[in-house]
């Protein structure tokens, strides 16, 4: 057993976290995991990507191009740029927001969110995810990332079981949060569920 | 709840990333003291560290440079304590002066040298290889390919470096210390020692005569090294009885095991890598015909298999470069070229807008930059919007000659075809070459604003300013021959507002001063939009690049631009220097009071150590003053007028001096509301051309402040020409 997935934003929507989320599941059920993420020059706003591969033994913290099962993008265009790693047909599940970049160059044209949704689509199955809507459902914009993780959890190839993800959300998320958290994986789940 | 670092559980299992494997390793062989200055991607050893010191009683410290951090660890290691240092591939540069005499010394406890390298230079100026630091200084190295080893081996290089009497150093790379893994935990071991110096060891005193004897211990305990390489748990070999032996060290032998069916090779993994062991390898390779090394960066392995004449697939075979990471596709593919895996096909390609790298939104630097770059403002023409209509040449006759005759205008419209068309004027360069053309001392240039001002009765008519200028900017008056140049109107240039495509603005340029860089989060400062920076070499270069310059002969005033944490680290000496030596450069110490670049660590300046507890705050003004700087000047970047206002005051200044732009990085402060763009906007394109916030984005005609990125803190507002923006009141 095998399952990697990319997990990608803009820095500043907890990317990283989420990720490692994922990952402390997936060692609760006993898997064995490994992650790639770059830290440094990951200023607010810029690209930011992490690699988790979990399965019965995973040996290299980087996965192949063309090979990730799934991708779970925070932002559009960037996950419209990690699509390259998707194997052929692969499970994409997006937030469906769009963060231009600042300062382009002036021949770039900017890509809109509709032709970036019809790239999705074009190579990958989609789940679109109205992050921010649930979010205010939830009361706070700031789980946006665990609606998304609720998300990937109702993928009917994770191996992972939900409960185990509420459990990595109690251990690694402050008293505090939980709740706010738990319930927005709930959301985030429904969505996939539901669709 | 214990955290997950130092819970004694042995045999359970945590995600942790390589950095904090180390740390880990190092708690379960009783560390007593550990130091280190921050650098990507060794930072979270020692954060991690320190977040657990008190709860273990282990001693952490943020030092001041890696040369620092390294003799801290040093002079505990000499008491026989456990220590450890870390660092980043560069910072061992810094420490290399105490690390080669060091393994003469030897230590007395066990000492660990963790130093991360950065293969492909995610946040970092080289990609040197730390193996060959180790064949260099003569200590022995272990190279972890994965967090579990990075734990395993920072625990085991105690007893290495305890048996031996040397310190070891362990090697990480990014992909290692930043990739995360479920790493297995073992035993904390207790182990409480007294920390005691022998007074009386001459080993300790690196006088020539001691010296060459300790030369001659290291060369023994090489050999000893050699043997424990030579049985070490982390060379290990997995024999599949296959014809193909795959060698390798680091997290390329992982990348190969993950695009090959393992059980077809035979593997051998070394990770106790100096001294080489190179019977091992013999044996390995006397039970395969064909041996293939996969490693990273330079031909470390390849280049002492090839001394023991055994035949080899290396790098150039198998066509993976010295340069930049290795990946699972490019051992894929070099692989193939044995036709040892089938070649992935190449996908297509996706066109799609860059997000290049920038300044955060509030970022003090982008302020101070900003204000640097428009000292010298001047009338610019956008050339994508000027259709050449010819309106500001009558506006500027009109204004300053009371005459509707563009031949009397100070601003000149350029029509280069139908379609390219643009108005050039004074640029207001610094140390105009004009003014130096003036064969009769007729143009003056005032210091404070840039402005080129003509002498009437000493001005001949020559010309030879109109010559010099290099941008075509000087006008002629056709009936006195006397040049005209522009003086911005007094700093309100009335062409600017008549201009019907909204294509002038006054703005300024960078290409007139020369301003180093260095280290830090500044160095972004070298990217468009902003691009001040012209250079980066090494942590505290900028200053004495910029002092070599000045005495070389440079016509441009020099600026170096510093963090205040580089500054502390290795900007000091420099300003001593330029005290000492009178190099006319002035040193932008960027004070934001942290490390912000490596995720916030504090620094002398911040009032706090690295375990949390209250420090003395470190004054720069008074460093500056006490190192025999007289010119000290401290500015608010977000105040773009006094920014300018001292930016002025330095340039009319000759001689060495400091300029601090003190205000705390923004991430650590709440925001204020955001901001928005009214209707007054015009689409000038000054906010997202020249200041090039995150936050503020133009698409079309449409120029938009992203509430959620903005965190309000209105510099912007002095930006925009036309007021605006402005704040959204709650």
């Amino acid at each position: 057993m095998k399952l990697d997935v990319v997990f990608c934003g803009v820095g500043g929507q907890g990317v990283v976290v989420l990720s490692d989320v994922f990952c402390e599941a997936a060692i609760i059920e006993g898997f064995d995991v490994t992650k790639a993420e770059i830290h440094g020059m990951a200023q607010r706003g810029g690209s930011i990507v992490a690699y988790a591969r979990i399965g019965t033994k995973v040996e290299s913290p980087l996965i192949e191009t063309g090979t990730a099962d799934a991708i779970v993008g925070f932002e559009m265009l960037e996950t419209a740029r990690i699509l390259p790693m998707l194997k052929n047909r692969g499970t994409v599940i997006v937030n469906t927001k769009l963060i231009q970049p600042s300062c382009m160059p002036p021949k770039v044209k900017p890509k809109t969110a509709e032709e970036l949704m019809a790239l999705l689509k074009s190579k990958a199955l989609v789940y679109e995810v109205d992050g921010i809507g649930i979010a205010k459902k939830v009361g706070t914009p700031l789980v946006v990332n665990t609606i998304l993780l609720g998300a990937l959890s109702a993928l009917p190839e994770l191996p992972v079981k939900a409960e185990s993800f509420q459990r990595a959300i109690t251990e690694k998320l402050k008293e505090k949060y939980i709740n706010l958290n738990l319930k927005a994986f709930q959301l985030g789940r429904e969505s996939v569920l539901n669709s | 709840m214990a955290s997950k670092i130092s819970i004694d559980k042995p045999g359970s299992f945590a995600l942790l990333n390589g950095d904090e494997a180390v740390a880990r390793g190092a708690i379960e062989a009783s560390v007593k003291v550990a130091a280190a200055y921050p650098g990507t991607p060794s930072t979270e050893i020692l954060e991690t560290l320190a977040k657990v010191s008190k709860e273990l009683g282990i001693y952490s410290e943020w030092s001041i440079n890696e040369a620092v951090a390294t003799e801290v660890a040093v002079g505990a290691a000499m008491t026989g304590v456990r220590s450890i240092v870390s660092m980043k591939h560069v910072g061992l540069n810094v420490a290399s002066d105490a690390v080669m005499t060091l393994a003469y010394t030897g230590v007395e406890g066990g000492m660990i040298i963790v130093v991360c390298d950065d293969p492909a230079l995610h946040s970092s100026q080289n990609e040197q290889d730390t193996r060959y630091f180790a064949v260099h200084s003569k200590i022995p190295l272990l190279d972890a390919g994965n967090p579990q080893e990075a734990l395993d081996m920072a625990r085991e290089a105690y007893e290495i470096s305890e048996k031996l009497r040397l310190p070891i150093i362990l090697r990480l790379t990014t992909r290692v210390a930043h990739g995360k893994a479920k790493v297995k935990l073992g035993n904390m071991q207790k182990i409480e020692r007294k920390a005691e110096f022998d007074k009386d060891g001459s080993k300790w005193v690196m006088i020539p005569s001691n010296a060459i004897r300790q030369h001659r211990v290291l060369e023994k305990k090489l050999v000893e090294a050699k043997q424990l390489a030579e049985n070490s748990c982390f060379n290990f070999a997995e024999d599949n009885g296959s014809d193909i032996g795959i060698v390798g060290s680091g997290v390329g032998f992982y990348y190969a095991r993950s695009v090959l069916d393992t059980k077809k090779f035979s593997w051998l993994k070394l990770g106790f890598v100096y001294p080489f062991p190179s019977d091992l390898v013999k044996t390995f390779a006397s039970k395969v015909k064909k041996l293939i090394v996969i490693e990273e960066l330079r031909p470390y392995i390849e280049e002492h298999i090839q001394r023991l004449k055994l035949d080899i697939i290396g790098k150039s075979e198998l066509g993976l470069e010295e340069i930049g990471e290795l990946t699972p596709d490019k051992v894929r593919e070099g692989l193939s070229k044995t036709n040892l895996t089938t070649k992935q096909e190449k996908s297509q390609p996706i066109d799609l807008p860059p997000r290049p790298p920038a300044l955060c939104p509030g970022c003090t630097h982008r302020a101070f930059y900003y204000a640097l770059n428009m000292v010298n403002q001047s009338v610019n023409c956008n050339s994508t919007k000027c259709v050449g209509c010819g309106i500001c040449e009558y506006a500027c006759s009109v204004e300053k000659e009371k005459t509707f005759n563009p031949l009397k205008s100070r601003i000149r419209v350029m029509r280069i075809d139908q379609i390219f068309n643009f108005a050039v004027t004074c640029k207001a360069c610094i140390n105009a070459p004009c003014v130096a053309a003036c064969p009769e001392e007729a143009l003056t240039q005032s210091k404070k604003t840039g402005t080129i001002t003509v002498d009437e009765t000493k001005c001949k008519g020559c010309c030879w300013c109109v010559e010099a200028c290099r941008f075509g900017a000087i006008s002629v008056d056709p009936s006195t021959h006397k040049p005209l140049i522009c003086d911005k109107c007094g700093g309100d240039p009335k062409c600017i507002p008549t201009c019907p495509e909204s294509a002038l603005s006054l703005t300024g340029r960078s290409d007139d001063k020369i301003v180093t860089g260095d280290i830090g989060c500044y160095t972004l400062g070298v990217l468009p939009p902003v691009k001040t920076v012209q250079s980066c070499l090494c942590m505290g270069a900028g200053i004495s690049q910029a002092a070599g310059m000045v005495h070389a002969g440079v016509k441009d005033k020099v600026f170096s631009v510093i963090g205040d944490s580089t500054f502390f680290h290795a900007g000091m000496t420099g300003l001593i220097n330029i005290a000492y030596n009178k190099a006319n450069v002035c040193v932008v110490i960027m004070d934001n009071s942290i490390i912000a670049m490596t995720g916030h660590q504090p620094t002398p300046g911040s009032g706090k150590t690295a375990m949390g507890t209250d420090a003395k705050v470190i004054k720069i003004p008074e460093i500056a003053k006490a190192l025999g700087i007289e010119k000290v000047l401290t500015v608010d970047p977000y105040d773009l007028k006094a920014t300018k206002a001292a930016l002025r005051e330095i340039l009319e200044f000759n001689g060495p001096s400091v300029l601090i732009s003190k205000r705390t990085c923004p991430m650590l402060v709440a925001r204020d509301n955001p901001r928005e763009i009214t209707e007054k906007c015009t689409g000038c394109g000054v906010c997202t051309t020249y200041f090039g916030c995150p936050a503020i984005s133009k698409i079309g005609d449409k120029t938009e402040i992203d509430p959620t990125l903005c965190v309000g803190c209105g510099v912007c507002e002095a930006v925009c020409p036309f007021n605006a923006i402005r704040r959204i009141e709650k």
